[in-house]
């Protein structure tokens, strides 16, 4: 089957534009209907708080469903886009996403605690957000390029060096986003090598220095035993109203819009902990569902991974899928205190602007790609 | 182009990925089912807040079931600091409605607890003017205020109740158990603010309302003893009359007058202001003072107070006398004026002395050297056995708290004087009731009872009775004894000293009693005389005490005529026929 060039929408600038003869609608639909339902939770969760502080119920609905609509308009644009225009842009990317990462440290605007925003004008933007998508992209260009070397330790090393500063330096503010950074790197090297052993060394060599860097941060050590014992310290405040909402909800739930917990017993219910309020409402049905949504939705970019014929396009949507799944995963096992606590959104559903455009923009770029898949036609 | 290897490697990666979703998936698992129930009641705990819903108080009958102690409907005024929108106009109201000090509310008011209470007890129509303020966190609460119908009445032994509607002193704190119930409560759901939530399921526990109590007294014996008494305070000026009517035969109490009396629904509004003796420019000694005459206005004498019981104490001696045969009724004496104990010399009421009389004669004379004879005829170790028999030793067991208990001599300390003494009634000190209690075992056939208010209660519904019972020894005293005590105390009022005790056309019994009050020569008497009606059947015995009378101060005199105006009313109303006609 022949590619062809499709003028679409954007024919006045057809090198980057491309059609392509298969579109991947679940995934579309599965993202645009997990969109939806973090509008109805975000409404669900935020309406009292604010109501209280905005004087407006449906402040953060407002909020959040304008940026949902420019991150769905985003991802249709962008699904429509050549994903080589990435490869292409993707060390400028990353570069101006480290530029403003270094940005934030001088003239960032501090907010819970953590000095994580640029104000432009009206507008707070989050480059840790952006950083994710650059890495991700960055990565997966490198790898490309240097897959014939990627046995090199030297090799990996170049590719994993400008990623790095990023890392560093969203480290200094944001240690989880910086460790999901992390993850992508590897898992896009780990895909591109057709080694098993060094990852494994790799991979028990990153539990061994987190072992170390946990033994000599002690306030990091303090996280620990607030997980293992969230009764017992004022600090579990957080963790241990997640656990009564989650425990509260039972197989069914208390009923949309039921929970007492986000009634200011779970800080900003709107935000990470977002889950817990869904698992009270809703149920063990409800969150199972949930994951369920973002388990089809992983699976459908992995699916889209496997399939693609490009390298860059594999190792792009595994980078991409890497942000999602680790964000999904890491968010869910906090909620649940499965993990020491730590701050990680929850994809689609907590509030947050640059992080609803981001993941949009990056479902469009694994849309784009499913736009070069090959059906194979059996009559 | 991507190799076999890349593709393996993200179908692992997928697989994982997966595989990661469904641990948290167990995890979930595990906290929404196992634990599910550990978690939601920790957070319905979190939640819920608990009003109380107060029980009503059982209301408090005479024996006739006429209410003594009712309840009225009244409010409580509270805030809860989190939900007032407006602080100034909240702390302007509160102090206008309920005349209270800026300077109290509104700390109460500024108060970040989730229920603080402004006043108690406010009257319903101010309640209902405040709740129809509409202010933002501010609380009325309907409740119940005890409502005493007759102020005065019985007001030592009722007893009243607290700001919270606990009992404080009398029948109330003694059946407060009984009557207070068991408070309900509403559970509402509230937000982390504490804030109560809307359309949210109130759960709510209904109270269990208190029992009503039954009480031997009959309002209108006591209301009419409590008009004789008052009568004879004024006339004699003195500080105070008691009067106890009781039922001999099982111990239920017609009446308990101590006046003054108290209003029970102003119980701290001092009756007498010069029981406060104290200046006021001392604010702490001014209000120990005031608590000090609070305490002594609240005091039931019949109960709370010893005091020597004097020649009433004789009809003890008596029978003690009797019952170890020490004395037969015609068994002679001699009464010079005196008598020589050791080395004191005591007297007899009658200067010139009662010269040579009958045993029987020194009863009814009430003469103190006969006695002096009697009594160490019977030995100390005797007249301990029977003072023990007649109760003399233990409380009597009524159902008031605060009984005080007999002073008495040690056994080993008694010598011929304190001997002599003891058998006219000196020396020692029991309580009035005490004495009521041994004379009624005395003249009723023997038999010790226990003097009792509570009869029976009912609960809110007038059912399920619960009849109190009450402890009685039998053959305290024998039966020959009683019947020889009726008779000597019959002809005690018939001819002897108290015959302003009679009353037409009954058969009276009784004995009269001037206790000096200690110190000795201070000229304080109280003035008593136990009576019983009729004498040979006693259904009626009771006790009149009037403290520091002026002027003549006889208990034979001026004590007997009160028990006699009683009789001649209280015993028609009791239906007691009278058995013989006056010629």
């Amino acid at each position: 089957m022949a590619k062809k060039k499709s003028k679409g929408i954007f024919g006045f600038f057809p090198k980057y534009v491309y059609k392509g003869e298969y579109f991947d609608y679940p995934l579309f639909f599965v993202t645009l209907f997990l969109v939806a339902f973090g509008l109805v939770m975000i409404y669900s969760t935020s309406s009292y708080t604010a109501q209280l502080r905005e004087g407006n119920a449906a402040y953060y609905l407002i909020r959040q469903g304008l940026f949902a609509l420019l991150g769905i308009a985003a991802m249709i644009v962008v699904s429509f886009l050549h994903y080589k225009t990435w490869k292409n842009l993707s060390l400028m990317y990353l570069t101006v996403t480290i530029v403003l990462l270094a940005a934030v440290q001088v003239i960032g605007v501090a907010s819970h605690g953590a000095v994580r925003w640029i104000q432009i004008g009206p507008l707070q933007f989050q480059p840790s957000e952006v950083a994710k998508s650059a890495v991700a992209i960055f990565t997966a260009h490198m790898c490309t390029i240097h897959a014939a070397r990627i046995k090199e330790f030297k090799m990996i090393c170049m590719i994993a060096a400008w990623p790095f500063v990023a890392i560093i330096l969203i480290a200094l503010e944001n240690l989880s986003t910086a460790i999901i950074c992390a993850m992508i790197v590897f898992v896009v090297v780990f895909v591109t090598s057709p080694n098993i052993k060094q990852f494994a060394v790799i991979g028990a060599g990153v539990v061994v220095i987190m072992g170390f860097f946990l033994m000599i941060a002690s306030y990091r050590l303090e996280r620990i035993s607030i997980w293992l014992n969230p009764e017992k310290y004022d600090k579990g405040y957080q963790t241990l109203q997640s656990l009564y909402a989650i425990g509260s909800g039972g197989l069914f739930g208390k009923g949309l819009g039921q929970s007492i917990q986000k009634l200011g017993f779970i800080p900003e219910s709107h935000n990470d902990y977002i889950f817990s309020v869904v698992c009270e409402e809703l149920g063990l049905f409800g969150a199972v569902c949930v994951i369920g949504m973002f388990a089809f939705l992983i699976w459908r970019c992995i699916v889209i991974a496997f399939n693609t014929e490009d390298l860059f396009a594999a190792l792009m949507v595994v980078g991409l899928t890497t942000h999602i799944a680790a964000q999904v995963l890491i968010n869910i096992a906090v909620v649940t205190n499965s993990i020491p606590p730590t701050g990680v959104p929850l994809p689609f559903i907590s509030y947050g602007g640059t992080a609803m455009i981001m993941v949009l923009v990056e479902m469009g770029m694994v849309l784009s790609v499913s736009r070069h898949l090959h059906v194979a036609k059996e009559y | 182009m991507t190799k076999i290897y890349n593709r393996r490697k993200i179908c692992f990666l997928g697989v994982m990925y997966l595989l990661l979703a469904g641990v948290l998936i167990s995890r979930l698992g595990f906290l929404m089912i196992v634990k599910s129930q550990y978690y939601l009641e920790k957070a319905q705990a979190l939640h819920d807040r608990e009003r109380s819903i107060k029980a009503k108080r059982g209301v408090i009958y005479d024996r006739n079931g006429i209410e003594l102690a009712g309840n009225k409907s009244v409010c409580s005024v509270s805030v809860i600091h989190s939900q007032i929108t407006d602080e100034d106009q909240v702390v302007n109201a509160l102090c206008k409605y309920l005349q209270m000090d800026e300077k109290e509310v509104r700390p109460k008011v500024q108060a970040n607890t989730i229920r603080e209470k402004i006043k108690s007890n406010v009257d319903k129509e101010i309640g209902d003017a405040l709740r129809n303020l509409n202010l933002d966190g501010v609380m009325i609460d309907e409740d119940y205020k005890r409502y005493y119908p007759y102020d005065t009445l019985a007001s030592k032994v009722l007893g009243f109740t607290g700001a919270d509607n606990q009992g404080i002193v009398g029948l109330e704190v003694f059946y407060d158990e009984i009557l207070a119930g068991v408070p309900g409560s509403i559970l509402t759901l509230t937000n982390a603010h504490g804030k109560e939530l809307e359309n949210e399921a109130e759960s709510r526990i209904e109270p269990i309302h208190g029992d009503n109590l039954y009480i031997s007294i009959d309002v209108n014996i006591q209301k009419y003893a409590q008009q004789v008494a008052l009568k004879t305070l004024k006339a004699k000026q003195a500080k105070r009359v008691s009067i106890v009517l009781m039922n001999p035969q099982n111990g239920e109490i017609y009446s308990m007058v101590n006046v003054p009396e108290y209003n029970l629904n102003e119980p701290y509004d001092l009756v007498l202001n010069q029981e406060l003796t104290c200046d006021d420019t001392n604010k702490k000694d001014h209000r120990k003072a005031t608590q000090d005459a609070l305490n002594n206005m609240w005091r039931n004498f019949c109960i709370n107070d010893t005091y020597e019981p004097g020649s009433t104490f004789k009809l003890v001696t008596a029978t003690a006398a009797l019952e170890e045969n020490v004395v037969r009724l015609e068994d002679s004496f001699s009464c010079p004026g005196f008598r020589v104990v050791d080395d004191r010399k005591i007297r007899c009421h009658k200067v010139g002395g009662h010269g040579l009389e009958t045993f029987t004669e020194g009863f009814m004379n009430s003469c103190n050297p006969v006695f002096i004879d009697v009594g160490a005829r019977v030995g100390v170790d005797d007249m301990y056995k029977t003072y023990e028999k007649l109760g003399l030793f233990e409380k009597t067991g009524v159902d008031l708290p605060g009984e005080a208990s007999s002073i008495m001599h040690k056994k080993e300390n008694v010598k011929a004087v304190e001997l002599a003494t003891m058998s006219f009634g000196q020396s020692f000190q029991i309580t009035p009731l005490q004495l009521l209690r041994a004379a009624s075992a005395v003249v009723n056939g023997g038999t010790l009872v226990t003097p009792h208010f509570g009869m029976y209660t009912l609960d809110e519904n007038g059912k399920n009775k619960e009849k109190f019972s009450y402890t009685t020894k039998e053959n305290a005293v024998s039966k020959t004894t009683t019947d020889n005590m009726k008779r000597l105390l019959e002809l005690v009022v018939k001819e002897g000293s108290g015959s302003k005790g009679q009353v037409a056309g009954y058969r009276i019994g009784g004995k009269t009693a001037t206790s000096e009050k200690l110190p000795r020569g201070n000229g304080k008497y109280i003035s008593s005389y136990l009576g019983f009606a009729p004498a040979d059947n006693p259904q009626i015995i009771g006790i009149v005490m009037i403290d520091e009378p002026v002027g003549v101060y006889y208990g034979g005199t001026i004590a007997a005529p009160v028990m006699a105006e009683l009789f001649s009313n209280i015993l028609p109303y009791l239906g007691i026929e009278e058995s013989y006609i006056e010629e």
